[in-house]
């Protein structure tokens, strides 16, 4: 069933229960082509479970997760197709190079034909130097590997992107090279949800952040209209009425 | 397409992996030394064989030379080993050796050919206690642990290897963190899997046939080609089993280390225990007489026989009339008083290894009722059972040469009794036996059973694994 064809990643309704704890409480979101959509939160705010149902790799309790319009529970492969994925800790194979681990994952989502000259530029784009493309991965630090991770997602040619703090532990240099990557791929029309701790980074590189509690959106903002200061002022509003709304505990 | 991608990974990922290189290079020389050993195996019993024929073929020229020369008036050699005496010609020194000619493909599968007798020497005191007696002279330690030929290997190794290739074919790619990657690449946690382990399969079942093939090529297993897809298919379907196994084993969520602990334990349990556990309740359930209580009736039957042998003798011609002819009744020759105390024996026999062979048969059966529950018990007997070196075929030889000793007596017992003299002109006309060997359509119906039972389980694996991994996702 296809809808709503201007957003590319939506949410309906969407609810995730792990036994008697919510994890997501009726999620409504949209996020259009050329978007990047910024989720803030504390732990267990429902980030990573919003990232999951996108992905498929959890089933919602209620409410429906559309991927170009086609629900994610009945067009698994569809969908995923049109997904790219970069987790908080890009895990690969430590046998392999990090050239092989892209050749392989590229292969997997669809991009067989990409060879090793297409692949190595991919990885040099991604920011990792081109004498360490061929080097086994278990030779890799984490933000090394983080960068194959971005590689992966670039050779797929995705429409969406699903990002679950993808900048944990890179310096700030290579975060700074990760918004900028994340620019161009909006600039070409990627629809970007992100989930993110770090403010700064949401401000500077999302269109709109969502912020969440206890599984809820509690607000959603647009970055043009807000600055690092304001956003930081309401992200800490919301904890703090939160908290106190739940009689002191965080 | 997604099949192709994760194959060529799974080739790196195997390139890049020294211990696993060094295992199954391990493994390559363990089927070597078991093939060697099969084959050692078979070229003595090939010579074996070849002996007992030129054996029968110089008895049977000896005694014509020797029948020859006592027609133109020599005398012979011993007044005790006369062969004009039937009990001479017919007895131990006049033996015809019945072979089994081994296998098909006894260099895969020793089996009981080690075990059970592959040549009797029939004669006309052959009798219950022939069979139950071993001649070969065998190294104990084979005959407690069993010859390391390919069947131990294909049985007993083969899954171990299949476990340490599969235990953590999905916990590791968990506990790693590339599952998530993987599944949000448009391929199912099924595909990934099955492809996984049809690489691994068509490794190690490639490795076992193709050492097997060899065998078979090296000693005309060939010239059986449903046998050697029988051993085939027994192969891959026992292979598989474990594969799937292991693959239901990672549905379940938990870490390699558990997999590893649950899986060994379940080879042991299937593997070792089961069986082991199947042979002990046979023994207690039907202990086999005392092989002791049969040598002392032989021997009481013995002493009694000859303190009645008039009687006997009597009584022996009332039960065969057609026997009599020739037969003086008051004064009965040496050979009729000791042939009726022969029969007296044999029949004194019959009646302690009846018991023996019923409680064996008991045995058998308690064993076949439940080698269902253990595919270890079911790939063996399929296995044996296509290289020709199974209890079936065995049983099938034993019983023609029962038959062939019944021959061997009706041609001598009517002279001994009569107390005629052989001449050189008989021994054209002695029985010689023939085997006739089991037709391979009995081998297919017979193996079917064992082989469809593993299947079944196969099936009753792969239906757990493919729903376990239908439930699989990246978030595992």
């Amino acid at each position: 069933m296809t809808e709503s064809p201007t957003a590319l990643l939506e949410a309906r309704g969407l609810s995730k229960d792990y036994g008697d704890t919510r994890a997501l409480d009726s999620l409504d979101l949209a996020i259009a082509p050329g978007e990047v959509y910024c989720l803030l939160g504390p732990n267990g705010a429902g980030k990573t479970t919003t990232i999951n149902l996108f992905l498929g790799f959890v089933a919602p309790s209620a409410g429906r997760a559309l991927v170009a319009g086609l629900d994610v529970s009945t067009h698994d492969r569809e969908t995923k197709r049109l997904l790219a994925y970069i987790p908080e800790q890009v895990m690969l194979y430590r046998n392999l190079s990090g050239l092989e681990n892209l050749e392989y994952f590229a292969a997997l989502g669809g991009q067989g034909s990409l060879g090793r000259k297409r692949l190595t530029e991919i990885l040099v784009e991604a920011g990792l130097e081109r004498e360490t493309v061929g080097r086994r991965v278990s030779a890799y630090s984490k933000g090394m590997r983080q960068k194959v991770g971005i590689a992966i997602a670039i050779a797929k040619e995705a429409d969406a992107l699903l990002l679950d703090e993808p900048t944990s532990g890179l310096d700030p240099k290579a975060s700074n090279e990760f918004s900028a990557l994340v620019e161009r791929l909006r600039e070409r029309g990627v629809a970007v949800l992100m989930a993110t701790h770090d403010l700064f980074r949401a401000k500077d590189t999302g269109t709109r952040v969502g912020i969440m509690r206890y599984g809820r959106l509690v607000t959603e903002l647009s970055t043009a209209e807000i600055g690092h200061a304001d956003l930081e002022r309401i992200y800490l509003e919301h904890m703090q009425a939160d908290t106190q709304a739940n009689g002191g505990s965080p | 397409m997604a099949a192709r991608t994760i194959l060529r990974n799974e080739w790196r990922l195997l390139m890049a992996d020294r211990p696993l290189k060094i295992v199954l290079g391990l493994f390559v020389v363990l089927l070597g030394y078991a093939l060697t050993n099969g084959v050692v195996w078979l070229r003595f019993q090939e010579r074996t064989v070849q002996a007992t024929q030129t054996g029968n073929a110089e008895r049977i020229h000896a005694f014509g030379q020797e029948l020859e020369a006592i027609e133109n008036g020599a005398e012979p050699s011993s007044p005790f080993a006369d062969p004009r005496s039937p009990l001479v010609l017919g007895g131990p020194s006049g033996s015809h050796t019945a072979v089994l000619e081994p296998g098909p493909l006894t260099a895969l599968a020793v089996g009981q050919s080690d075990l059970l007798p592959y040549y009797y020497d029939v004669n006309v005191y052959t009798n219950e206690s022939s069979f139950h007696q071993n001649g070969e002279v065998e190294n104990p330690l084979n005959l407690m642990v069993g010859r390391f030929d390919l069947t131990f290997v294909a049985v007993y190794l083969l899954p171990l290897l299949v476990l340490a290739l599969s235990f953590n074919v999905l916990s590791e790619e968990r506990e790693q963190g590339t599952l998530a990657l993987t599944l949000s690449q448009p391929v199912s946690a099924r595909t990934v899997v099955a492809v996984k382990l049809a690489f691994r399969a068509f490794l190690v079942a490639g490795m076992v046939l193709a050492v097997s093939l060899l065998g078979a090529l090296a000693t005309g297993g060939f010239g059986s080609p449903g046998r050697l897809l029988l051993w085939s298919a027994t192969i891959v379907t026992y292979a598989l089993f474990w594969f799937v196994l292991a693959a239901w084993v990672n549905t379940l969520r938990r870490s390699s280390a558990w997999n590893a602990t649950v899986l060994v334990g379940a080879w042991l349990v299937l593997v070792v225990v089961l069986p082991a556990a199947l042979n002990a309740a046979a023994s207690l359930l039907h202990p086999l007489p005392s092989r002791v209580e049969m040598i002392t009736a032989q021997r009481e039957a013995s002493n009694d026989a000859v303190n009645r042998r008039s009687e006997l003798l009597a009584r022996y011609l009332e039960d065969h009339p057609e026997m009599a002819e020739g037969v003086v009744a008051d004064e009965p020759g040496l050979g009729a008083l000791s042939w009726a105390a022969t029969d007296a024996v044999n029949r004194r026999l019959e009646e302690v290894t009846a018991e023996h062979d019923a409680r064996r048969d008991d045995q058998i059966a308690l064993v076949r009722r439940y080698r269902f529950l253990s595919p270890a018990i079911l790939a063996q007997e399929a296995l044996l059972d296509a290289a020709g070196t199974g209890d079936a075929r065995f049983a099938d030889f034993q019983f023609q040469v029962r038959a062939f000793a019944e021959q061997w007596r009706e041609f001598f017992v009517p002279a001994i009794l009569a107390g005629e003299e052989m001449s050189a002109r008989v021994l054209p006309d002695l029985p010689r036996f023939r085997l006739k060997d089991e037709e391979p359509a009995e081998v297919a119906r017979r193996a079917t059973v064992p082989l469809a039972a593993l299947g079944g389980l196969l099936v009753l694996v792969s239906t757990g694994a493919g729903i376990g991994l239908g439930r699989v996702r990246g978030a595992d």
